[in-house]
């Protein structure tokens, strides 16, 4: 293992020489498509999604809720049930060697050592069964080959650095004695504890108030700093994305839509879903409190189309304002509407000119 | 407004046993003396630290778990010593959108059966007319009609919100306790659900307990704010009040540190507070928060501030208070 060294973190999303340029590629995630067989037909979770990550970067990956971040990450580490699931094209190289060709053993090796993971539901992968101290100690046993006594050490000072009060007593707390953010966080320590090159963190911090959130978001930052950990940060909260991600890839029923650093999408979105996204964010804002009828919110009219059934054309097209007949029979590609800037979308020029996108 | 719900002096301790079989070593004091009312139509917004007890609240006030202390009432009956039979007609009054998702909903069962349940347990229409009222809610919850032959497990996070979304709204309760209802769902279909949320209650007089960690939520779907830290409210008021001129220094330091979505925000610096958080086994004597409060005086370590209405309407336990409101917060005595 060779200790890389950490990329300088950027303060500035905009500038023209980042140093994240220079530094190592460890993931990559090459036209991705990961199918579940169910007896009503395939549901096409992902579709051809591409993205890479170099270390001591930090992706952040948003889109609408069923449009596919969860599963396309649980395919980095092979994690999809299968069946229903199978991971049908692509490759998912780590290091330049295929995931896709490693041996189960092999993947073994990866999971929660050069690759971890926070899911995004706690319980789905916390045993019921053991306390919150035996199971993060036995993760740190399993990768560290420390003892026993010096991983349930382990497991106290993890809980205590993800602010768990009095760890050494709740280390023997099981985990429905704990409040949902505690469970997440639980699940955070075991992720952090064997310093992962790769670290994926499906929706870390929906369970936290503010003030924790931003104590975790911390913590995860030290380690990258640290280790030059890549992080991919799957998450809802546009707050979290714009304070830490370098870049941000937009899904779309099961596909990247746009792809930015981060500064230019949310100054610049060129993609109506991405326009229309950041238009929904409701805003800490006095609008709100001085009406003394609640305003509604901004929303995007329609639903997401069926995975089993996605139109001929651009899979956004039911839901949006520019669409035209063309955008309803082709797909649009993915192509650098400007450096770095990666958007689906036939009217992309129109949207990055400023034209809105009012629902369809 | 007529109160919907009067909860009064309410606790929840849960026991610490030390191993299986061997005696209580301790006491959780999760919720720790809390009073509050919601009024018809009335959305009460709830927010605080992780673990400082709000799920428990919620819990208990819908007797899932029995209080500890305290009395709880619903249209003026005390239902706080209900049994199972009794507590029916309000179960179906009273509904719960629960934090974690996948641990609510049976796995065995589709979502369509999830939804339709309520109905059945409380019989109520026929299977037609079930299903209709099941198709009904999966529209205004965004889910697609399809869905409803699918188990959980095939639905991502925020699609397994929306069923449990669906199934609250079922029975057409009076007052629903959401449980970080939409913190699982991408903004754009957030907005639809709490659209919908404020539109149902504008309709029907519906109430809301709104458990919720993103700020900007809160102050857009409620009417009154209580802010909960270790166990007890220490704060509570209409929501302009709360944003605008918090009282207690716990809501100051949570509302300087909401993230903030813009381009201009990247590595911002926003962890406010520091120090050890105080736990619920071992509460501090004095105020809960004086360990980690930047204003603390020698009186927060050892007497403990009543939550008293500072300015009328606004309600708050801190010491910085005692001799007159005081803001700022920081301001010199
Ligand atoms: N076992 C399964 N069988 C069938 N479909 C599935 C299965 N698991 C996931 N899916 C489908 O795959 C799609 C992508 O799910 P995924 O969990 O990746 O969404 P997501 O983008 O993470 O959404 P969210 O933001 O709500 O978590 C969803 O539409 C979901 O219904
Ligand atoms: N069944 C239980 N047994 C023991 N302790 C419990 C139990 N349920 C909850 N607790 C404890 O009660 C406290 C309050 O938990 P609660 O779930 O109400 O917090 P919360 O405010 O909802 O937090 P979050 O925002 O993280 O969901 C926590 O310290 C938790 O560990
Ligand atoms: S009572 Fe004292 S310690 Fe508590 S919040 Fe007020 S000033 Fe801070
Ligand atoms: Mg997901
Ligand atoms: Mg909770």
């Amino acid at each position: 293992m060779n200790p890389r060294q950490p990329a300088p973190r950027v303060m500035n999303g905009t500038a023209p020489e980042s140093p994240i340029e220079s530094a190592q590629t460890v993931l990559q995630i090459e036209d991705l498509q990961t199918h579940f067989f169910t007896p009503v037909g395939v549901v096409r979770a992902v579709d051809g999604v591409s993205y890479a990550l170099k270390s001591g970067e930090t992706l952040g990956v948003v889109g609408e809720s069923g449009c596919g971040k969860s599963v396309s990450a649980l395919s980095i580490l092979r994690l999809v049930a299968n069946p229903p699931g199978r991971i049908v094209g692509g490759a998912i190289r780590f290091e330049g060697r295929n995931l896709l060709e490693f041996s189960e053993p092999e993947m073994e090796r990866i999971r929660g050592n050069d690759i971890s993971m926070i899911f995004q539901e706690p319980m789905t992968s916390l045993n019921p069964l053991y306390t919150c101290g035996k199971q993060i100690a036995e993760a740190v046993a399993l990768h560290q080959g420390l003892s026993k006594r010096d991983s349930w050490d382990r497991a106290v000072e993890m809980l205590r650095s993800v602010s768990i009060p009095e760890p050494e007593r709740r280390a023997h707390a099981y985990p429905h004695q704990l409040s949902g953010g505690m469970r997440q966080r639980v699940m955070i320590a075991m992720a952090l504890s064997c310093n992962p090159k790769v670290l994926i963190a499906d929706e870390p911090t929906t369970a936290l108030d503010v003030t924790i959130q931003a104590q975790i978001l911390d913590l995860m930052r030290a380690l990258q700093d640290k280790y030059g950990t890549a992080i991919i940060l799957i998450t809802h909260d546009m707050g979290v994305v714009a304070e830490n991600a370098d870049r941000v890839v937009v899904m779309y029923a099961g596909r990247k839509v746009e792809e930015a650093n981060a500064a230019e999408l949310f100054d610049n979105p060129g993609h109506p879903y991405t326009k229309g996204l950041l238009g929904s964010i409701p805003h800490l804002d006095t609008a709100a409190r001085t009406d003394t009828k609640r305003a509604k919110l901004n929303e995007i009219k329609g639903m997401v189309p069926s995975l089993f059934n996605l139109p001929q054309g651009c899979s956004f097209a039911p839901r949006c304002g520019l669409a035209s007949d063309h955008c309803r029979n082709h797909k649009p590609p993915l192509e650098e509407q400007r450096p770095g800037h990666w958007i689906a979308c036939w009217h992309a020029d129109r949207v990055l000119g400023g034209v809105a996108v009012g629902a369809a | 407004m007529t109160a919907l719900l009067e909860v009064e002096g309410l606790k929840k301790h849960f026991p610490i046993h030390k191993g299986v079989f061997s005696k209580v070593s301790g006491q959780v004091y999760a919720v720790d003396g809390v009073s509050f009312s919601i009024g018809r139509g009335e959305t009460l917004g709830l927010v605080g630290e992780s673990g400082c007890g709000k799920s428990t609240v919620g819990r208990t006030l819908l007797k899932l778990l029995e209080p500890t202390d305290g009395t709880i009432k619903v249209g003026g009956e005390d239902i706080t010593g209900l049994g199972a039979q009794a507590m029916l007609p309000y179960r179906r009054r009273m509904q719960m959108i629960y934090q974690d998702p996948y641990a609510s909903l049976n796995p065995r069962m589709t979502a369509g059966e999830i939804v339709g349940e309520p109905l059945i347990v409380h019989n109520i229409g026929t299977p037609a007319e079930r299903r209709e009222r099941v198709a009904g809610l999966f529209e205004r919850a965004g889910l697609r009609p399809e869905a409803a032959n699918s188990y959980p497990h095939e639905f991502s996070g925020g699609q397994r919100q929306r069923i449990g979304i669906a199934r609250a709204l079922a029975l057409n309760p009076e007052l629903i306790v959401g449980d970080e209802p939409v913190s699982a769902l991408d903004v754009s279909i957030q907005a639809q659900i709490i659209n919908l949320l404020m539109e149902l209650q504008d309709e029907f007089q519906l109430s809301y307990l709104f458990v919720a960690h993103d700020l900007a939520v809160v102050e857009h779907i409620s009417h009154r704010v209580a802010v909960m830290y270790l166990g007890r409210i220490v704060e509570m008021t209409d929501k302009r009040s709360l944003f605008e001129m918090p009282l207690h220094p716990y809501t100051e330091a949570l509302l300087s540190a909401v993230p903030i979505p813009k381009s201009s925000a990247r590595g911002r610096k926003r962890v406010i507070l520091t120090g050890d958080v105080p736990s619920p086994i071992n509460p501090p004597p004095g105020c809960h928060f004086h360990a980690r409060c930047p204003y603390a005086m020698p009186r927060c370590k050892t007497d403990v501030p009543a939550l008293r209405e500072v300015i009328p309407g606004h309600f708050a336990s801190c010491h910085l208070h005692d001799g007159g409101v005081k803001v700022p917060l920081g301001a010199a005595a």
